[in-house]
């Protein structure tokens, strides 16, 4: 730190001009000094708004955040955290991920023996492979949650239609993961829960035939689907959910990180026009601290803090411009109050993860056995309520136009929904019908898991639990 | 609009990328698509149709079927369940084809008889050459639509499926 704010209306000598800069006197100072030095860090840490802005400007990951947020983004009942901690497992997966890899062969002779290596001869390998599992199922529970949060808020309206579109393919390629890495440990529970899944494709109205000979890569599941699997689980599926991820995140910011909920006068695109005018309802929520200003975009916040105007060459909306005037500042530097918070969350969620791996042992089965299917035989938790409206349907029923059709309805549900409103007392329609699929897909979710048994009789868990993770 | 050398340009470009697109599925598909057709491939022989006795259901490893005898007539019947793909196993005590996963019933020829299933078990054909049963495991024939009951009898007894 070298220089410190001066009074209001004085321009701020913050240590960035190189006349200030005092002359080295440590060896770390002497370090910073040098050229090389500032070839990798462009900029002292200076706790001054231009110093904290600047640093966010020019680190990569820093500039993840928009420099200054809204201060009501730092309550956790904003959003929960909730695409956080699903970042927060990812890397969790590709870390824990990589290492598996090191003791894993994609062989129906190995894969078996790999897993049980991993148990009895390799340091902390169980451990691994539980964090691993557990946090993939968690992954797939929090971006329900994710789904559900951002349905009920309403933040899926314009202009965050297409991040919503983004969002459900990466749920598809969230189940695409969690259902091809379910294979490979090659036991009962994995061979007969993705001999049920895959059959499922067969339902496909002409392409069934050619798109389940695609993903089992022969007659029946083996070789070829063990290896198929794994590469769309180590490769394909991880690079697509770090592509669409980022543009994820990107939109997030672009289409309104900062807007205010309610606000059904957002602009178009372009963080410019995050500005709202406040003729909106407002979210209940902040009604209690939020005055009547409309959102500040961060870089226009930063600019008017420190005097200066701002052109934004002719990204914006015009409206979005001329309501600069009107502005007034709630924003928060993003480093440090919410970079902050963020690592609290992402250290609560590593210990979770950690805890579950600890008290609970990923389950290994015996070694698939095409000949013998264990009763029940079950699907993964997340489509084990389609596979119990299978036993009530048609499978082309149950498996193909129920489970695609909810999923293309929730797809381009901002586009059937052209209801400005976020508050709950005006999307009444839009919620009836969110929350019954929710909760019809629940009660399916939970007969299947706990009171199904051999045959797929009616057991209550309490006479004994047939429930597969 | 007149042709203009920016429109054939334009048009050009987007021409090149959907053949370069066309190109790449060809390709891909050709690379991933499975090189056999059915299970263990070709005919297997299956020894002398005598060895195979009414009532009885034979499980063959190699083909991953069933050689049932219903009431004389010989059946070499898919193991898979037409509904989800599990394994059906016979059930010696009832007599019937059982499958675990959710509970659908066939009777020995792989008729349905309750159950999901949208069809009776799927079948390879069978023919006999010097008294040699032969299947051909590289066809499979449909099975008989929900319905059929020309082999149905009463179960010689109790289900397994759900009793384990």
């Amino acid at each position: 730190m070298i220089d410190q704010e001066t009074g209001s209306g004085e321009h701020v000598r913050d240590g960035l001009e190189p006349d200030v800069y005092p002359a080295p006197s440590t060896r770390l100072q002497r370090l910073r000094h040098t050229d090389a030095w500032r070839s990798v860090f462009r900029h002292p840490q200076l706790d001054t708004p231009r110093g904290r802005a600047l640093q966010s400007f020019s680190n990569v990951f820093l500039h993840i955040y928009p420099v200054k947020v809204p201060r009501r983004v730092l309550r956790l009942r904003y959003s929960w955290r909730l695409g956080y901690i699903i970042t927060v497992l990812f890397t969790i997966l590709v870390v824990t991920g990589i290492y598996l890899m090191f003791f894993y062969t994609p062989s129906v002779t190995a894969a078996y023996g790999d897993m049980q290596q991993l148990r009895t001869g390799v340091g902390f390998g169980q451990l691994v492979r539980n964090v691993h599992r557990w946090s993939a199922h968690l992954m797939v529970l929090f971006v329900v949650l994710h789904l559900i949060r951002v349905f009920f808020a309403g933040a899926y309206k314009r202009p965050r239609q297409f991040n919503w579109v983004i969002g459900m393919v990466l749920f598809a390629i969230t189940l695409g993961f969690s259902f091809t890495g379910y294979l490979l440990p090659w036991d009962q529970l994995s061979y007969w829960a993705v001999t049920v899944g895959t059959n499922l494709v067969s339902y496909v109205p002409l392409l069934g035939g050619v798109l389940t000979d695609l993903l089992i890569g022969g007659p029946q599941i083996g070789q070829s689907t063990l290896q198929r699997f794994y590469a769309l689980h180590v490769a394909v599926l991880p690079l697509a959910l770090a592509l669409m991820l980022m543009v994820h995140i990107w939109r997030v910011r672009k289409d309104g990180f900062a807007v205010r909920r309610g606000s059904a006068s957002a602009g178009t695109f372009a963080e410019g026009a995050t500005v709202g005018r406040d003729d909106g309802a407002h979210d209940s929520a902040d009604e209690s601290t939020a005055d009547a200003s409309p959102v500040l975009p961060a870089a226009t916040a930063m600019a008017l803090e420190n005097g200066d105007r701002i052109r934004l060459l002719g990204v914006v909306d015009r409206e979005s411009v001329t309501a600069e005037e009107r502005l007034t500042d709630d924003t928060v530097f993003a480093w440090p109050h919410l970079l902050v918070r963020h690592v609290v969350v992402g250290l609560g969620t590593v210990a979770t993860v950690l805890a579950l791996g600890v008290a609970f042992a990923a389950p290994l089965r015996d070694i698939a056995n095409p000949n013998l299917t264990p009763e029940p035989a079950k699907a993964p938790w997340y489509f084990v309520g389609l596979q119990e409206l299978l036993s009530h349907f048609d499978p082309l029923i149950a498996g193909i136009f129920v489970p695609a059709g909810v999923l293309l309805v929730l797809t381009l549900l901002p586009y059937f929904d052209r209801n400005p409103a976020t508050e709950s007392k005006y999307r009444r329609v839009a919620i009836s019908i969110f929350a019954t699929i929710l909760i019809v897909a629940v009660v399916l979710t939970v007969i299947g898991a706990l009171f199904r048994g051999p045959g797929w009789k009616f057991v209550p868990p309490w006479q004994h639990s047939y429930l597969e993770m | 609009m007149a042709t203009t050398r920016r429109n054939l340009l334009r048009t050009g470009w987007k021409l090149g990328g959907g053949l370069l697109a066309l190109a790449a599925g060809w390709t891909s598909w050709e690379l991933l698509r499975p090189l056999t057709v059915a299970g263990a491939t070709g005919k297997l022989k299956l020894g002398s149709p005598a060895n195979f006795k009414p009532g009885t259901a034979t499980f063959v490893n190699e083909g991953r079927l069933w050689v049932a005898n219903a009431d004389g007539h010989l059946f070499a019947l898919s193991q898979k369940c037409p509904h989800l793909g599990c394994r059906v196993p016979f059930c010696e005590s009832s007599g019937r084809f059982e499958c675990p996963c959710h509970g659908s019933v066939f009777d020995i020829a792989g008729e349905h008889i309750s159950g999901p299933s949208p069809r009776g078990m799927d079948q390879h054909p069978l023919t006999v050459e010097n008294d040699q049963l032969i299947v051909d495991t590289s066809k499979r024939i449909n099975g008989p639509d929900p319905g059929a009951s020309k082999f149905l009898t009463a179960p010689k007894g109790p289900a397994c499926a759900g009793n384990g």
